[in-house]
């Protein structure tokens, strides 16, 4: 299940966390009232006055004389959106900034042990939310990213909208056709035929819609059905864990380089363990004493947290480094991080010392090589006769 | 065997080792070919389970198609690892040798530290027939991988065959339980001119379960679709 989280408009936060006066108060976003420009966000109350987002301002001031007009700080929308996805980040790696913004997606799935009780779970990220931005958010459930936006859209604060996987026909099948993201063309052209519900649109097959409105409208069919291929993308935190240490005086010694190198290891283990993170890359950065600085990059498999992992990685290479001129300071950063956890399914994998499944030990050599090392071929009858169409190969 | 047969030969055991008379023939579990012939030559009716058997022999000799065809065999009781150095398995040719394509696991290792690697976890992990494809060229590390290896193939009681091109490494000479050597005869070609097989000789190199030195000739057809 996924949870789409929607607040204000991230310039409308931003601009109330600057100046909470502003709050309750009919607030547009986009310029002054004299200048040039579109309304980029309103608040509820100038909305109820008929302002609309992507209307020029002169005709924002028309219609509400007495908002208040101010620019929009665009820094601080930047920083109101990335501590909304870091909030979320805090509850599970899952995450993904939604086109729109004030929208973010958060996949559930992967906290139903932790949260067994999806309410709490809900009103949990209410709570974090409106303690990081001082606004509750409306919160829609559902299995896919279009649906938990539909249900998100209809949510109110602390009132979310929960649509169970085998309900989203049903749900959708009421509700208008203007949720689905199509052309004006698109829209006049259901209007004309009559078609203003999902409903009425889930009642037609695929074919007759595809020769009807084209391949391309196929797109919003689906999502009148409820289907949505698009996948999360998911966000990362700008993390950046770097620990260095400078030389003083300059060392040239194997055992001593070691010595940092683990000790630098234990800290990038520490902040990556705070952090729930693992790394698959690690940068050493060896500035040597007159010359230019050495760059060794270690690559991992899969994400690696513990200090011994990142020290197994690091040794060999630091042995084999042509270090021509003592070093003046060591600097290890890790790149390419990902959520720690991702690693767990190996853990529970029986090792060498127990009998463990032949798909067990496949799984097992995929992770410790590459998926292609253990292979399974089949042949496809239908295929033209020469060997690389005929024989298909796939990761065991 | 009499009771007092079996006494003195256990004395005998304890004092001189494995100088000691031991039966002609033990009885050992093989896994049978698939090829009759060949069963009959190994002298235990297969290949020894837990094992190590070499199949040497110059190129061209059908020792791989003599693999593939016992691979192929395996492959229709239980599962299979082919684990294929050179990269030129075609499972097409398995396929006409009746193999069960569904059963075989194909590794395409690196080097060989990752072959025997996957040779080890997949052995132990209940694999059947595990059967190495050696590079043609003469890799350093085999010897140092061997052991751990067939511990596991003996732990397990899977059956391990090594094709090798090259001249065998001693070690791999030494741990193998059974050398064939093979050698081609003649090809046989169809009325057609197509080649339609080969005709083998086999020679028991190295037999610790029965009789070395026995050879048999036999022909080996293509499987022609």
């Amino acid at each position: 299940m996924i949870a789409c989280i929607r607040t204000p408009h991230p310039s409308l936060v931003a601009a109330w966390l600057t100046a909470p006066a502003l709050r309750n108060q009919p607030l547009i976003l986009g310029g002054l009232a004299n200048e040039r420009g579109t309304v980029i966000a309103a608040s509820t109350e100038a909305r109820a006055l008929g302002v609309r987002e992507g209307k020029s301002l002169n005709q924002a001031q028309q219609v509400a004389p007495d908002a208040i007009f101010q620019p929009a700080d665009e820094p601080a929308t930047a920083r109101v959106r990335a501590r909304l996805l870091a909030t979320l980040h805090g509850i599970s790696p899952e995450v993904a900034a939604a086109d729109d913004p004030g929208y973010a997606f958060l996949r559930l799935d992967s906290l139903a042990l932790r949260w067994p009780d999806r309410r709490r779970l809900l009103e949990e990220i209410v709570r974090r939310v409106e303690s990081t931005l001082a606004v509750p958010p409306a919160i829609g459930v559902a299995g896919t990213l279009f649906v938990s936006k539909v249900a998100a859209d209809q949510a109110e604060p602390r009132a979310p909208v929960i649509v169970e996987v085998t309900q989203t026909s049903a749900y959708l099948a009421a509700l208008s056709v203007d949720v689905l993201p199509i052309d004006e063309d698109l829209r006049q052209y259901l209007e004309l035929l009559g078609l203003r519900t999902l409903g009425a649109l889930q009642a037609i097959s695929r074919p007759a819609f595809r020769r009807q409105f084209g391949i391309k409208a196929l797109e919003a069919y689906d999502l009148a059905l409820g289907i949505d291929r698009r996948r999360l993308r998911r966000w990362h935190p700008p993390h950046r864990i770097e620990e260095a240490q400078p030389l003083e005086p300059p060392i040239d010694d194997t055992q001593a380089l070691q010595f940092i190198a683990h000790a630098l290891s234990e800290r990038i283990s520490e902040s990556l363990l705070a952090a729930g993170l693992g790394t698959r890359m690690i940068r050493i950065v060896l500035d040597q004493e007159g010359i230019g600085p050495l760059l060794i990059e270690v690559s991992f498999a899969y994400p690696v947290t513990m200090t011994g992992e990142i020290f197994d990685g690091i040794r060999p290479r630091l042995l084999k480094a042509s270090i021509a001129a003592p070093l003046e300071r060591i600097t290890v950063r890790a790149g390419r991080l990902e959520p720690g956890y991702m690693r767990q399914p190996g853990l529970l994998l029986r090792r060498d010392g127990f009998q463990e499944s032949l798909a067990d030990a496949i799984a097992r050599l995929q992770e410790e090589y590459r998926p292609e090392l253990v292979q399974r071929a089949s042949l496809r009858q239908d295929a033209p006769p020469l060997p690389d169409r005929r024989i298909l190969w796939k990761p065991a | 065997m009499p009771d007092r047969l079996q006494q003195a030969i256990t004395v005998l055991q304890t004092r001189f080792g494995s100088a000691a008379p031991r039966p002609a023939q033990p009885d050992h579990p093989a896994r049978p070919s698939g090829i009759a012939e060949l069963d009959d030559l190994t002298g235990i009716g297969g290949w020894p389970v837990g094992r190590l058997s070499l199949l040497a022999g110059p190129i061209g000799s059908g020792k791989r198609t003599i693999a593939q065809r016992s691979v192929a065999s395996a492959s229709r009781e239980g599962s299979v690892v082919y684990i294929d150095f050179p990269g030129r398995l075609d499972p097409q040719f398995l396929s006409r040798f009746g193999a069960d394509l569904g059963r075989l696991l194909i590794v395409r290792p690196k080097n060989i530290r990752e072959g025997m690697a996957s040779a080890r976890v997949l052995a132990r992990a209940g694999a059947d027939l595990v059967c190495l494809d050696l590079p043609r060229t003469r890799e350093a590390g085999i010897d140092a991988e061997l052991p751990h290896l067939l511990h596991r193939v003996a732990e397990a009681t899977s059956t391990l065959l090594l094709i090798q091109d090259a001249e065998a490494d001693d070690a791999v000479r030494y741990y193998a339980s059974l050398i064939l050597a093979f050698q081609r005869s003649a090809f046989i070609f169809g009325r057609d001119g197509d080649l339609k097989g080969l005709q083998l000789e086999a020679t028991v190199m190295k037999n610790r379960l029965a009789a070395p030195g026995r050879r048999a000739r036999w022909l080996m057809p293509y499987p022609i679709p």
